[in-house]
């Protein structure tokens, strides 16, 4: 990917025009000849239109960089609790017949982790199966996270994951923020009022979608409360989410 | 009622929110906490934790410092270790084998003298004095009713074999791959599944090498054939004096071993026991105390299954993400990789000159490490050639004698380090995992040339003509990369091509007038196994890949190292990869001012890692970057 | 980039402009290219480079540095189609394979795919000009060599599926085929699914339905997908969030398509037993995995859900006795493809009434290079910067033989007129012309390579 060579390059014509006397009506172009294209003159930014009092960004300019591989595991690892991968693997599978979590070999691949044995290189650009294997991951170590975490009788220091106190019924926003915020603390490493979207009503709507469904009548049979499933899937947008995975 | 309870509760939500809310912090930008967990993801190869990110929070918070306590950390050398795997891909498909006759220990069924199945462990191609069974398995047709074919197929019906039989051809072991202290009169540390799992974790033999052929019975000893059982660590050369008939004798499938005019003429003289030549050629040497100097299987097959261990383990041997029952040369194969890996991680963990990573004379191992070193490396030397040109005891370019003692085959979390393997080692050259992965020469030249000087070899768009010109350097359409290739590859000729065997000077110089011959038919096969005849003459053998450069042959792989880490691109190298992997991205003329600096930090701190990615990650292209559009950014979205 | 190789780049660049120049890309040139959204594409790369004397560039007998292939070196007996000829005293060489009817001459390890001559093109004496591995894997993918560790243009592969994919449930799924996805100007629904297998793909969309519902999961990834696009609508660099805003999308399609038979090793071969034979005797030795792949491209093609497969069959890196096998791989390998062709004759398409899958799928088979004429100490051959590829595909011209390596030395033989005069065809040229055999200017894409007419069906 190119980068910060367009932010760089108004910068330069911007400084070299901020050299210049100060804002007059340019001078004519010359007219071109013969011998050529007549010579660009430079003249001062604030002398275009609308540029007046236009702030330049001068700031350098980096695109996002997909998580390795190997970093996603261990992040995965430490939210798990810190358990060793095979202790995550078994604990993730459970003997619930939950069918939450294969194996790992099954998703090194699309994680885009290199096999070195056959020269398969890294994969650093997501795709949909990555997105897929991230949601499987996700959902796992999400409900987990909700049995250990709101199901248990964990105390509160040791939560990994949800480390907050019990939900009230009918969960209002004002409630909900500073519970959203221990969350998106805990995956995105800064508070949810930074973010560049609207996000903790967003997610607020989303806790609140699933709570409904899982409500109405006929809704299919969990073994989550539908407070607990409104939390796990609060989790799993987190943990899935783009600044997840990109830094 | 419901106003006391509406206080109540408002009442507890404050408490709840009080607890959830943090105190009064630093106000940090949204772009200083992005660059805090890119710090985290790249330094401690994770996401920071909540209490992490508290502490961030802190007014007093010091990034140079807490940079710098990363730095003596463990995880950033993890992070190092990915970089450089990526560039050189040090582990070993498992299509590669690693499997001389000399090492490996097959397992034949046969009956006992009372019916039962038993195992009786093996070495095809065993020299024995006895002529029924030399160079194959110890028991007859007539004694056990088979036979065996050369892929260790069975043939034939088995019969009891006698108790005097058994106890005259085959003895029982209590060998290493079962007890811990294998080398004791009497072992009684027997391997325990889930003891042994603490105590030393992947290692584990398969339940088949546990168990006798019931399925159930637990193995307490293994019966070996008598010469395999031998604990001598010297034997001499065995020549029976007997004609090699057209077809096997006494009923073998296999025909007895060839006798050599060399074995002729050593006749009685002293062996060390490990290698190949000493396999080839005494009936007095076997797998020594334990059966330590063989690797055991599960089946006669010629690469048997044997442990179960990890298949990958991207985050290291101590956090595998499976296990796997494996092939018996897949252990050595895995083992080498770890020991590639974990000298780079303490290139950079040590903060050391990192171009010790190409130059060095240490390693580190562990237990099944050094069990390879002092007992199986060896088993790659010699051909037969090679002992007709007197090359008969392998000089190791990791030297036995100093591999520490005290390391067991069972030791595989305990890293030792080897401060001096040897006069011919030099850093990850001579490592297996580097030869074996690259196992040409030109391979070996190329992708030093490509990881640490960043340059590729491309070859213009001309059309190769048919040519009989043999100096590649000269050849038209070959000459633009090969004029470089060949001397650098010619700083591998002392390395045998797909292994570590070392052809020392004396034996092997670069011109030999033992092995001239300007053509294949002038020259001897023994020499044109080594010498190569298109750079050779009447009167001078030249060495095969020395053509490139005798100076740089004679160098060997440590002047190699030399001359790469001695060249400029060398740092500028490391700078670009270190900041090309940290920024995600290939660096391009805009970041010249970014890598030149990098270069100079590298070089001018004496080449530490470090230093170089505390000056990346602290970098305004790393630190200071935002992805904002300039219309967001001037509306204050704050980076 | 030293001095030479710029004014080479030059000249190159030059010579591709002037080319693109005179043809402009005439369409109309190309007899009624194929809809491209009507048709499939399978990408084999065999990896670890193939002995072509064995195969699609037979030799038999020694001529200049030609020790051709022979019972000493080579376990014979495995080949359906070796035939003895004689050598010398002590061994025999194989007699060629050309079934009647046939303008393409084999070597012995082609076995049940010769029966199929008149569906196939060969292109020998491809110049490769790199005998390493990894350049020449992405050399023969990409038309172009490593620059930096990296290959500085997408895989055919790649290109295919952002040309006719991108609406498609599986645009490419790739499994451990050299694909890359370079630059910002492709749709990121094109980029490689990789996987290692066809099971794990299964695994990861596998969903418990104990403790949420997929209802909930998918407003998860709805709400993932405004996040990802808002996000995206106030950077500098949005392509990477666009990306996953689109493969979010992607996912939720997946997920909302019954397809588990279609990811399963097992299933796969009861559904295809002649491609996937599981009897003992009858599996394949080395390439069973391979042969599932097949069967998935057929299956995930029957239901219309993928474009493009890509996968690498390996290894054929025969550098010492293990060279003995070389013949028996490569005959596994033809007998995958031939088998695959059969399957693809018997199954319908999923979209044009009456249409068989086999007119309208197409067959890329690579190889990074091949192997040396001579055979070495160790008894196996080394890398030869040489190449052959087989095309399986209505668009090209079939039973038919494009370029030819020298007698001696087997390199590579100038086959035609290109814009920078008479040359051997480069990998760069098959794959521009796989790209124009669907109407796919390969400018818009591709630095080097031009479109050889002659390789396409009139």
């Amino acid at each position: 990917m190119i980068r910060c060579t367009f932010a760089l390059a108004a910068l330069t014509l911007a400084l070299g025009a901020c050299d210049a006397a100060p804002s007059t009506a340019p001078a004519p172009a010359p007219t071109p000849t013969d011998a050529g294209p007549a010579p660009v003159q430079a003249v001062p930014v604030t002398s275009i239109p609308g540029h007046e009092t236009l702030t330049q960004d001068a700031t350098r300019k980096e695109g996002p960089r997909l998580m390795p591989a190997e970093t996603y595991i261990r992040s995965y690892l430490a939210l798990f609790g810190n358990l060793a991968p095979l202790e995550v693997q078994t604990r993730a599978r459970g003997a619930d017949g939950s069918a939450l979590f294969d194996a790992w070999n099954d998703y090194l691949a699309a994680l885009g982790l290199p096999d070195y044995r056959v020269d398969q290189p890294r994969g650093n650009q997501t795709n949909a199966l990555m997105m897929a294997t991230f949601e499987r991951l996700g959902v796992a170590l999400c409900d987990r996270a909700v049995e250990r975490d709101l199901r248990g009788t964990l105390p509160l220091a040791q939560r990994v994951v949800f480390a907050f106190d019990g939900t009230p019924a009918n969960l209002t926003e004002t409630d909900f923020a500073p519970r959203f915020d221990v969350l998106h603390r805990t995956f995105l490493a800064y508070p949810a009022r930074l973010a560049q979207t609207d996000r903790t009503r967003r997610f607020f709507a989303l806790y609140q979608g699933t709570v409904a469904r899982h409500r109405a009548t006929g809704a299919p049979a969990s073994r989550f409360t539908p407070e607990q499933a409104g939390w796990a899937t609060v989790c799993y947008g987190l943990l899935r989410h783009p600044e997840f995975h990109a830094y | 009622m419901v106003r006391r309870r509406s206080v109540l509760a408002s009442a507890s939500l404050a408490m709840a929110c009080a607890a959830l809310t943090p105190p009064a912090l630093a106000e940090r930008t949204l772009q200083e906490y992005r660059y805090f967990r890119a710090l985290s993801i790249d330094l401690q190869g994770r996401i920071p934790s909540r209490a992490e990110v508290a502490r961030f929070e802190d007014p007093t918070f010091d990034v140079g410092q807490w940079v710098d306590e990363r730095l003596r950390a463990p995880a950033w050398a993890e992070r190092m270790r990915t970089l450089y795997m990526d560039l050189l891909r040090l582990e070993i498909t498992t299509a590669v084998q690693f499997n001389p006759q000399s090492i490996v220990l097959r397992r034949q069924q046969i009956l006992g003298p009372d019916g039962t199945p038993e195992y009786v462990y093996y070495r095809f191609n065993q020299r024995r004095s006895r002529p029924e069974t030399d160079g194959d398995f110890c028991l007859t047709a007539a004694e056990s009713g088979v036979t065996i074919d050369t892929t260790g197929a069975q043939r034939g019906t088995p019969t009891r074999v006698t108790a005097a039989t058994l106890a005259a051809r085959t003895v029982l072991v209590r060998p290493w791959w079962l007890y811990r202290d294998y080398r004791a009169a009497a072992p009684a540390d027997r391997f325990n599944a889930s003891a042994w799992a603490t105590r030393f974790p992947n290692f584990a033999p398969i339940t088949q090498l546990q168990q006798e052929p019931d399925g159930t019975t637990v193995t307490a000893a293994v019966r070996v054939c008598r010469e395999e059982a031998s604990t001598a660590a010297t034997g001499t050369v065995y020549f029976a004096n007997r004609p090699r008939p057209a077809t096997p004798p006494f009923g073998r499938i296999i025909n007895v071993p060839a006798e050599s005019a060399w074995a002729r003429t050593n006749a009685g003289m002293p062996l060390a026991c490990s290698g190949d030549v000493a396999f080839r050629s005494s009936a007095d040497c076997g797998c020594g105390p334990g059966l330590e100097r063989c690797m055991p299987g599960a089946n006669s097959g010629t690469n048997p299954p044997a442990f179960t261990f990890p298949t990958r383990a991207p985050l290291g041997p101590d956090d595998p993400l499976d296990q796997a029952s494996q092939a018996q040369d897949d252990w050595n194969l895995f083992w080498w990789s770890q020991e590639a890996q974990r000298f780079i991680e303490h290139m950079v963990s040590d903060d050391r000159d990192f171009r010790d990573v190409l130059t060095a004379r240490d390693t580190w191992v562990n237990g099944p490490l050094a069990t390879f070193y002092k007992h199986h490396a060896a088993a790659s030397c010699c051909s037969a050639s090679a002992i007709t040109l007197g090359y008969t005891q392998p000089e190791g370019l990791f030297d036995p004698a100093r591999v520490p003692s005290a390391l067991l085959p069972h030791d595989t979390a305990t890293w030792t380090r080897v401060a001096d393997r040897g006069p011919n080692a030099s850093g990850l050259l001579t490592m297996p995992a580097f030869l074996v992965k690259y196992g040409s020469r030109r391979a070996r030249a190329h992708v030093l040339y490509n990881a640490f000087l960043c340059r590729d070899f491309v070859a213009e768009n001309v059309q190769l003509a048919p040519s009989t010109e043999p100096d590649l350097m000269r050849r038209p359409g070959c000459a633009a990369c090969h004029a470089t290739l060949e001397p650098l590859a010619a700083y591998f000729t002392r390395v045998a091509e797909n292994d570590w065997t070392w052809l020392p000077a004396a034996r092997f110089p670069v011109m030999n007038p033992m092995c001239a011959g300007a053509t294949a038919a002038a020259m001897s096969a023994t020499c044109r196994a080594f010498y190569d005849p298109a750079f050779s003459s009447a009167s001078m053998g030249m060495l095969r890949s020395a053509y490139g450069s005798a100076a740089n042959a004679d160098a060997g792989p440590i002047g190699a190292a030399r001359a790469i880490t001695q060249s400029p691109e060398f740092a500028a190298c490391a700078a670009e990869n270190v900041a090309s992997a940290f920024l995600g991205r290939s660096l391009g003329v805009d970041d010249a001012p970014l890598t030149s600096g990098l270069s100079q930090t590298f070089s001018a701190g004496g080449y530490r890692m470090r230093a170089l990615v505390r000056a990346v990650v602290l970098s305004d292209a790393y630190r200071n970057a935002n992805n904002l559009d300039s219309d967001t950014w001037r509306q204050g979205a704050s980076p | 980039m030293t001095d030479t190789s710029r004014r080479r780049f030059l000249k190159v660049l030059a010579g591709a402009t002037a080319a693109g120049a005179a043809t402009q890309f005439p369409l109309e040139a190309l007899a009624d290219p194929p809809d491209g959204a009507n048709e499939f594409f399978v990408f084999i790369h065999a990896a670890g480079a193939w002995d072509v004397m064995l195969g699609l560039d037979p030799r038999n007998e020694r001529r200049g540095l030609i020790e051709p292939p022979n019972t000493d070196v080579l376990d014979a007996a495995s080949l359906d189609q070796w035939t003895d000829a004689p050598l010398d005293a002590d061994s025999q060489t194989f007699r060629p394979v050309r079934p009647s009817g046939s303008n393409i001459t084999f070597g012995p390890a082609i076995g049940e795919l010769a029966a199929l001559y008149d569906r196939l093109t060969v292109v020998n004496g491809i110049a490769v000009n790199t005998v390493s591995h990894p350049d020449g894997t992405v050399f023969a993918a990409t038309g172009r060599h490593l620059a930096g560790g990296r290959s500085p243009e997408s895989s055919i592969d790649t290109l295919i599926a952002n040309e006719f994919g991108r609406e498609a449930l599986f645009p490419l799924i790739s499994m451990n085929f050299p694909s890359w996805f370079v630059g910002p100007n492709l749709d990121r629904r094109a980029m490689p699914l990789r996987t290692g297998s066809v099971d794990t793909v299964g695994r990861s969309l596998n969903r418990s339905e104990l403790f949420t519902s997929a209802a909930d999961r998918d407003a998860v990834t709805a709400l993932l997908t405004r996040e990802a696009r808002d996000l995206a609508a106030r950077q500098q660099y949005p392509d990477v969030f666009n990306g996953m805003g689109l493969q979010y999308e992607g996912l939720r399609r997946m997920l909302q398509s019954n397809l588990r038979a279609v990811f399963d090793g097992a299933a796969l071969a009861s559904l295809y037993p002649t491609l996937v034979p599981t009897a003992a005797g009858a599996r394949y030795r080395f390439f069973q995995s391979g042969a599932v792949n097949a069967a998935f491209a057929v299956e995930a093609m029957k239901r219309n859900v993928m474009r493009c497969v890509s996968f690498s069959i390996g290894s054929f890196d025969t550098h010492n006795t293990n060279y003995r096998n070389q013949g028996a791989l490569q005959q596994e390998l033809f007998a995958i493809l031939a088998r695959l062709v059969r399957t693809l004759d018997a199954t319908p398409h999923p979209t044009l009434t009456g249409e068989r899958l086999a007119a309208h799928t197409h067959v890329l088979v690579v190889s990074e290079f091949c192997r040396t004429p001579q055979i070495n100490l160790s008894g196996g051959r080394d890398h030869y910067p040489n190449g052959s590829a087989l095309i399986i595909s209505p668009a090209f011209r079939s039973n038919f033989v494009y370029g030819s390596s020298d007698p001696d030395q087997l390199l590579p033989r100038p086959s035609g007129m290109f814009s920078d005069g008479m040359r051997a065809i480069a990998p760069p040229d098959l794959l521009a012309t796989f790209l124009g055999a669907f109407g796919v200017d390969p400018r818009r894409y591709m630095r080097d390579g031009e479109i050889v007419r002659p390789l396409l069906r009139a």
